[in-house]
């Protein structure tokens, strides 16, 4: 695995930065929003989007793109924040998140915003539907890949497990997951509400190719996804361990912040911290 | 004399026959390739046939996916567990993402009699009919089976053909026009409408027969697509004639006759009368499949008799 060089960590480390921001912008917009998880994959969604990816925003239909799908759709502030800074969209469209009719709905809509790929929301689909994804471009001999980024709390939900051994039963090589393993759920401990431990061992079982990773490291996201596929063969998991609401010290680690509705200064305290950090980077 | 064919290899005929045409066309199966007639298929195009096992959930799943790259799913397996059990999947995965994908769910109705209500598929056609953009078709005979499945090839959006399993007689002839959302009229008559679909089709049309011998005029019309379902013919029927008559091979909530009832309540003007016959709200009973149509009603002579005890005593 190559080492990032320091101005592709450094540019990564803005992009996600910037993901954070504007995830605080449209929870400004809309009053609410799944803050914990989006924060928590925002530096996921950076390395796929600013590193991983082979896209073209100008061609979000081209047929050999690559396509990420967020299976917890809920965290979709991040990828609107990662689509947004991509070019996809204009960035005024963040400030309607929230608001009647916006493109930008609480679970993500393919029809509503370029550069999304599936209608996400529903726990335990998206991994079927990306299995689909890599299978059709597969029997089309494209060399594309499909990338799923997925939740920890979400893997109890069945259909995960037909759509993995299905993926492992049929080759698909070309299919990478991303397990953002925040370790909480909306109502508490993902290994109190339903323990679907140890997650390296149940995913090697059903046939994948599984390596755990440090999901706030962009050199592990970016080299273990462009290593990828682990084994020829196998479709390839990342376990990506990392915080919930990450960038926001007050919330860090904290189930409450599974969806966040400001109170008092939260706001400003969020803000005032992600603006230090973008100081830091410029310093 | 009739000619009787099995609905399963006339889908699958017709499913080979349209893949020679068009190299989109996979199969997917739910480890019942064979009794979902796709052999054929399998046996020509090997390589675009996918076998998932018994999963059903994650293959509705996976074939919106497929469908994303272009290509165009026929996944075919058992009705309940096409529909009732992966029905968030296909409202969200075919629905909602609008995707190209055609579900066949075949032994549909109470055509795997014996196996009991768990293989029954009495609702189907209501659950799918409340998911905005999928077309829901169930053919009537083997030609509506084979142009539905042409239909569906042509056809841009998620679809569902409902089948039966025993086999069912040729009703039309050879050069029928079949077009999706426009039913059929197989015989004109002005004292009573019957308006039947899918497996129930060619009971209703040897009760119509009956009716007619016995004097009463019955216009006969097959609505293979329930969803969208051809308003015009139904506002005609509704205004030409003093009752229509649903038959149907399923509950009768949700189904057909709810779909016609739909309309004739939303009329302004005098309209006819109207009777569902299908399936009340209960779990079905399991036997002999002709024994089953009969507790329910759904025998030839036991619709010509309801129509025509509806037709004398009606209130109007």
């Amino acid at each position: 695995m190559k080492a990032l060089k320091a101005e592709e960590t450094a540019a990564l480390e803005s992009a996600a930065l910037r993901i954070r921001q504007d995830i605080l912008r449209m929870v400004r917009a809309g009053g609410a929003g799944h803050v914990g998880g989006a924060m928590s994959c925002a530096d996921i969604m950076a390395a796929h989007y600013f590193s991983i990816l082979r896209i073209d925003p100008a061609a979000p239909a081209w047929p050999d793109r690559d396509r990420l799908v967020l299976s917890a759709g809920h965290k979709c502030m991040a990828l609107y924040a990662a689509l947004r800074q991509r070019g996809y969209f204009d960035e005024s469209i963040l400030d309607t998140y929230g608001a009647l009719k916006s493109p930008l709905p609480g679970h993500p809509v393919m029809q509503k915003l370029p550069g999304v790929e599936a209608n996400t929301g529903a726990l335990g689909h998206g991994l079927s539907i990306a299995g689909g994804m890599a299978m059709g471009l597969k029997l089309k001999k494209s060399a594309a890949k499909v990338y799923v980024v997925m939740g920890d709390g979400e893997l109890a939900e069945g259909s995960n497990w037909e759509a993995a051994a299905a993926a492992s039963h049929h080759k698909l090589d070309n299919l990478v997951v991303c397990v953002d393993c925040n370790g909480l759920q909306l109502s508490g401990k993902t290994e109190e509400i339903m323990n679907y431990g140890p997650l390296p061992a149940k995913w090697a079982a059903f046939g994948w190719s599984v390596r755990t990773i440090d999901g706030h490291d962009f050199g592990q996201i970016v080299g273990n996804a462009r290593a990828a596929p682990f084994e020829a063969g196998k479709p390839s998991v990342m376990i990506a361990q990392t915080v919930k609401a990450k960038g926001m010290s007050f919330a860090e680690g904290k189930v409450d912040y599974h969806y966040w509705k400001p109170k008092g200064d939260e706001m400003a305290r969020a803000v005032a911290e992600l603006a230090a950090a973008a100081e830091g980077i410029k310093a | 004399m009739r000619e009787f064919k099995d609905p399963r290899v006339g889908f699958g005929n017709a499913l080979l026959a349209a893949a020679l045409q068009d190299d989109r066309i996979l199969a997917l199966s739910a480890d019942s390739s064979g009794s979902s007639g796709m052999t054929p298929f399998k046996n020509r195009f090997p390589e675009r046939h996918i076998e998932f096992g018994i999963m059903e959930q994650g293959i509705i799943g996976y074939a919106s996916g497929l469908a994303t790259t272009g290509w165009i799913p026929f996944f075919s397996a058992i009705a309940p567990f096409v529909t009732a059990r992966p029905f968030e999947m296909f409202r969200n995965d075919l629905g909602y993402m609008n995707q190209n994908v055609k579900v066949v769910g075949r032994n549909a109705g109470l055509t795997y009699s014996d196996l009991g209500a768990t293989h029954q598929s009495l609702d189907d056609v209501a659950i799918l009919r409340t998911i905005p953009g999928v077309t829901v078709v169930c053919p009537g005979d083997p030609l509506e089976i084979e142009r539905a499945v042409q239909a569906a090839v042509l056809h841009q959006g998620p679809m569902y053909i409902r089948i039966g399993a025993p086999s069912i007689p040729i009703l039309h002839p050879a050069d029928m026009k079949f077009q999706l959302g426009k039913g059929i009229v197989m015989m004109d008559g002005c004292d009573v409408t019957i308006i039947s679909t899918g497996t129930a089709l060619w009971r209703a049309y040897d009760a119509a027969e009956m009716l007619r011998a016995r004097g009463i005029k019955a216009r006969l019309i097959s609505m293979h697509t329930v969803k969208p379902i051809d308003r015009d013919l139904i506002l005609a029927a509704a205004l030409e004639t003093p009752a229509i008559v649903t038959v149907e091979e399923h509950y009768r909530v949700g189904g057909l006759g709810s779909a016609v009832a739909d309309i004739l309540a939303c009329m302004v003007a005098p309209h006819a009368s109207l009777k569902m016959i299908g399936v009340d709200d209960q779990f079905a009973s399991n036997g002999p499949y002709e024994e089953l149509l009969g507790l329910y009603g759904l025998l030839a002579e036991q619709i010509a008799h309801t129509v025509e005890d509806f037709i004398r005593h009606d209130p109007i």
